[in-house]
């Protein structure tokens, strides 16, 4: 788990990154029938360790640790099929085709949200996003409407798995993953030697400067000698009561929504 | 301590837009047009690294660029802030630590490929996406204002370079040119991206200049893969546009090819073509007219005239005249020019027969990769040098036998690259002449240009991977650092709480130099972990 951390590092430092690996030759991929295939399987061999979705349990959550450590199509049917020695990820005895039906599922569980189709109402969805309720404009941004403190959201169905999008709504508890999930957007109230109080999101720090947006948006490039203290917030700052907060209804719209936003709204499967 | 303190709070109270007057007033502390200045003359007017003391040079920081391969990325600076630009993506990084601030990557572009810089206006950064889209970020944060495509990939159209950003217009480019597309010049809309004009470098059907075409012109490339350069007095801009298509094969244009391998003049507000000059009609050697014009004033028969000055990939250095574009002068960049045995007093080369590309190969020089290329000219107004990487390297050009299809990556024809002497060359632009050359290699395999000081010392880099530093006035070596990695851009040099930095993008790291200082023991701070 620390090595895999320490390599997702840089990746998670990004506001929105590469998800379209290489494209692949197998026919299973990105076929609704392989996939709904897959999915049976995933249910019976897999989701006992990686949790329905693939949000993790005694084996990693699937959907975080695929968007920062990608893996090619042939990469992912040699980890179902040979499993990964030493650790708890044992090899399957599963046929050729049924694991390009699993590898297909995993694909369409780790693919961009915008490659499918969500149900829900996005049109009630974007009015619960930007409404007071949800008040998700207080630290997100969606072309440059709302605080850009916090991750930019203008892309966030292109860029991201619609399970990725949930559990981002609705945090599953002792996620292992979760920690290193928040390096470059963790929380933090800055002490500085001359008064100043600064609080926002440390998009970088290390023991000898740190790079802070505030709720403005506004940049603050600090020499950690200027500081007096420091404090981190150790989880998320984004509020954790979402499930509650708003109806099932509430929340496939407000995921249906999100799903369509991308940066190229033309150009990809997004109705 | 209190210096820093004060620093600081200058960093945050600064948040000021970036305005046309910043960018206007050149090189300084900020960084914030692709050549320094819109004159194009990579030039710094910063004091403190001097002939003495850029002995002292060390690296400040490293920062290793993820998933890159040969950076072509000139940096853009502004208020603390380094920017540079990867294949579809940026990286804002803290300019006096090398940390990342915020990274944008299109994960959804259609084309990877390089990328030439971003550009930098009121609060946003804008750079090109390989297929096309002007992407506007927010400076401060990374956050997406808009993207909005302004070219089609499927015509074989691709970006590369960084856009030049003057007077509320964004003007971006357009490369692809060896495989076929109609090169242009688009001016956007600095909210919205939307176009304002754009002007066609190879002139529609029927149009004036389509007459130098014959078959397949609609596809004859005259790409503009290079920032131009912008003339306020005259509201003028200043564009040199690429090879015609197919690169190597002529049959198939008959004619000059009109606006290929010249300089344009563009009026900043219509782009209405005000003049053009051609430097190589009808090329069949791939050489670009790609190094931006420079835009000078110098004594010219007794009185002080506007010019421009371009090293062109053909071999030969020109003077233009700035306002009508009449040739005033050209003179030999390198010493191997096998293809013409001069230019003429109109501005014509003055061909020798023979040396076009054949089937069995025809050596010629300068070789496809020219006299120099995009890695260009700089100007210091201290020496009145140019400052230009040039390269005495010939090649084997062939032609090939098969019909020329577009977007079918076929050039025509293909050269070779053995390898040959790169030298930095100071030129006088008053006389065309070279005042000193200094050697930096033997292979031809890097792409870096030139930057220099108002204490005159000039950075560049030379074949081997070393950063360089010369006197500006004499070509005398003062300093040289092994970057480990082929230099592939050029440097740029900015600074942050009164230090002056260099900065360059070399192979999958971007570098940043200053003077060296002792290290200032510090007691870290208290850090509490909040549940
Ligand atoms: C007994 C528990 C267990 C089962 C059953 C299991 N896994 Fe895993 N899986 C793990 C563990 C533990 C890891 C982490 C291995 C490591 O530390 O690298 C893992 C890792 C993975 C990875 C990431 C490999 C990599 O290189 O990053 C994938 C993909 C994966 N599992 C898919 C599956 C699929 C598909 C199935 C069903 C066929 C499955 N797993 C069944 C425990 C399990
Ligand atoms: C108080 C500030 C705050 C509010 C309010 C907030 N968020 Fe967040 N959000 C964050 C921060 C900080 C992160 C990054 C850390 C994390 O992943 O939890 C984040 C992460 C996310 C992510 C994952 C982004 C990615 O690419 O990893 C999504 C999706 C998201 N938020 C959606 C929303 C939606 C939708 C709302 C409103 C219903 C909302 N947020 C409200 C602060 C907030």
């Amino acid at each position: 788990m620390r090595i895999l951390a320490a390599l997702a590092l840089p990746l998670l430092l990004s506001a929105q990154h590469d998800v379209s690996a290489g494209a692949s030759k197998n026919p299973a991929i990105q076929d609704p029938v392989a996939i709904a295939a897959g999915a049976k399987l995933y249910a019976t061999s897999c989701g006992g360790c990686h949790g329905p979705d693939g949000i993790g349990g005694r084996g990693p959550n699937l959907v975080r640790q695929l968007q920062s450590h990608q893996l090619k199509d042939d990469e992912l049917f040699a980890a179902i099929r040979y499993g990964v020695p030493g650790t708890d990820m044992p090899p399957t005895r599963l046929s050729d085709a049924e694991t390009w039906q699993l590898t297909a599922y995993i694909r369409a569980l780790t693919g961009p949200a915008s490659d499918s189709k969500v149900p829900g109402d996005a049109a009630a969805g974007e009015r619960l996003y930007w409404s007071a309720k949800a008040a998700c404009a207080d630290c997100h941004a969606i072309l440059g409407k709302g605080s850009r403190m916090g991750p930019d959201l203008s892309n966030i169905g292109g860029s991201r798995p619609l399970t990725y999008i949930r559990q981002a709504l609705t945090p599953p508890k002792n996620d292992p993953s979760r920690n290193f999930a928040l390096m470059g957007k963790e929380g933090v109230t800055v002490t500085m030697k001359n008064g100043v109080v600064l609080t926002g999101i440390a998009r970088n720090r290390s023991n000898y400067s740190l790079q802070l947006v505030d709720k403005q948006g506004d940049l603050h490039l600090i020499n950690m000698a200027d500081v007096k203290a420091l404090t981190v917030k150790d989880h998320s700052i984004m509020p954790e009561d979402y499930g509650t907060r708003f109806t099932a209804g509430e929340m496939r719209d407000l995921l249906a929504y999100l799903a369509t936003q991308t940066i190229r709204p033309s150009e990809t499967g997004a109705k | 301590m209190r210096i820093i303190l004060l620093a600081l709070l200058t960093v945050t109270a600064l948040a000021a837009q970036v305005r046309d007057e910043d960018i206007l007033k050149g090189a300084g502390e900020n960084w914030t047009t692709y050549a320094g200045n819109f004159e194009g003359w990579r030039y710094s007017p910063l004091t403190q690294i001097n002939l003495q003391n850029v002995a002292n040079m060390v690296p400040k920081w490293t920062y290793h660029v993820p998933e890159s391969n040969g950076l072509r990325t000139s940096p853009i600076v502004y208020n603390g802030v380094l920017y540079i630009t990867n294949s579809n993506s940026v990286h804002a990084m803290d300019a006096r630590t090398g940390r990342l601030i915020w990274r944008y990557d299109d994960g959804l572009a259609k084309r990877k490929g390089v990328n030439r810089g971003a550009a930098i206006y009121g609060d946003a950064v804008y750079f090109t996406t390989t297929d096309n889209y002007l992407v506007a970020l927010d400076r401060r944060n990374g956050a997406l204002l808009f993207n909005k495509k302004f070219a089609d990939a499927e015509t074989g159209t691709i970006s590369t370079s960084a856009p030049l950003i003057v007077k509320n217009k964004v003007l971006v480019g357009s490369a692809g040119g060896d495989t076929g597309m109609r090169g242009f010049i688009a001016a956007l809309d600095p909210k919205t991206g939307n176009e304002i004009w754009r002007t066609w470098t190879v002139p529609g059907k029927g149009e004036p200049g389509s007459e130098t075409w014959s078959d397949l012109h609609e596809w004859g490339g005259a790409a503009t893969w290079l920032s131009g350069t912008y003339d306020p007095a005259s509201n003028t801009l200043f564009w040199t546009t690429g090879n015609p298509w197919p690169d190597y094969a002529g049959k198939p244009r008959e004619g000059i090819d009109l606006y290929s391998c010249s300089v344009i003049a563009l009026d900043l507000e219509t782009g209405k073509l005000k003049w053009y000059f051609q430097f190589t009609p009808h090329d069949l050697h791939d050489w670009d007219a790609q190094s931006w014009p420079v835009l000078l004033e110098i004594p010219w028969n007794g009185a002080m005239r506007k010019v421009v000055a371009h090293a062109n990939r053909n071999g030969f250095f020109y003077i233009l005249d700035r306002e009508t574009g009449k040739f005033l002068k050209a003179t030999k960049l390198i010493d191997n020019i096998t293809w013409a045995s001069g230019i003429d007093d109109n501005g014509k080369p003055v061909i020798i027969p023979g040396k076009e590309p054949t089937v069995e190969g025809n050596w010629v020089c300068p070789g496809v990769k020219g006299g120099t290329n995009w890695m260009g000219q700089s100007y210091n107004p201290g020496t009145g040098l140019l400052y230009i990487l040039t390269q005495e390297e010939c090649g084997m050009f062939t032609l090939s036998t098969q019909k020329p299809v577009p977007m079918k990556n076929f050039a025509g024809g293909a050269a070779t690259e053995p390898g040959g002497p790169v030298l930095i060359r100071a030129v006088d632009p008053k006389t065309g002449k070279r005042v000193w050359e200094y050697p930096v290699g033997n292979y031809s395999r890097m792409w870096t240009g030139t930057v220099s000081t108002a204490t005159g010392v000039l950075f560049s880099g030379d074949d081997d991977g070393h950063m360089i530093a010369l006197d500006a006035k004499t070509g005398r070596h003062l300093w040289h650092y092994n970057v480990g990695d082929t230099l592939t851009a050029s440097p740029i040099i900015y600074s942050v709480d009164g230090k002056e930095y260099v900065a360059i993008a070399a192979g999958t790291n971007v570098f940043s130099f200053g003077l060296f200082e002792p290290a200032q023991p510090m007691a870290l701070p208290a850090i509490t972990m909040e549940k």
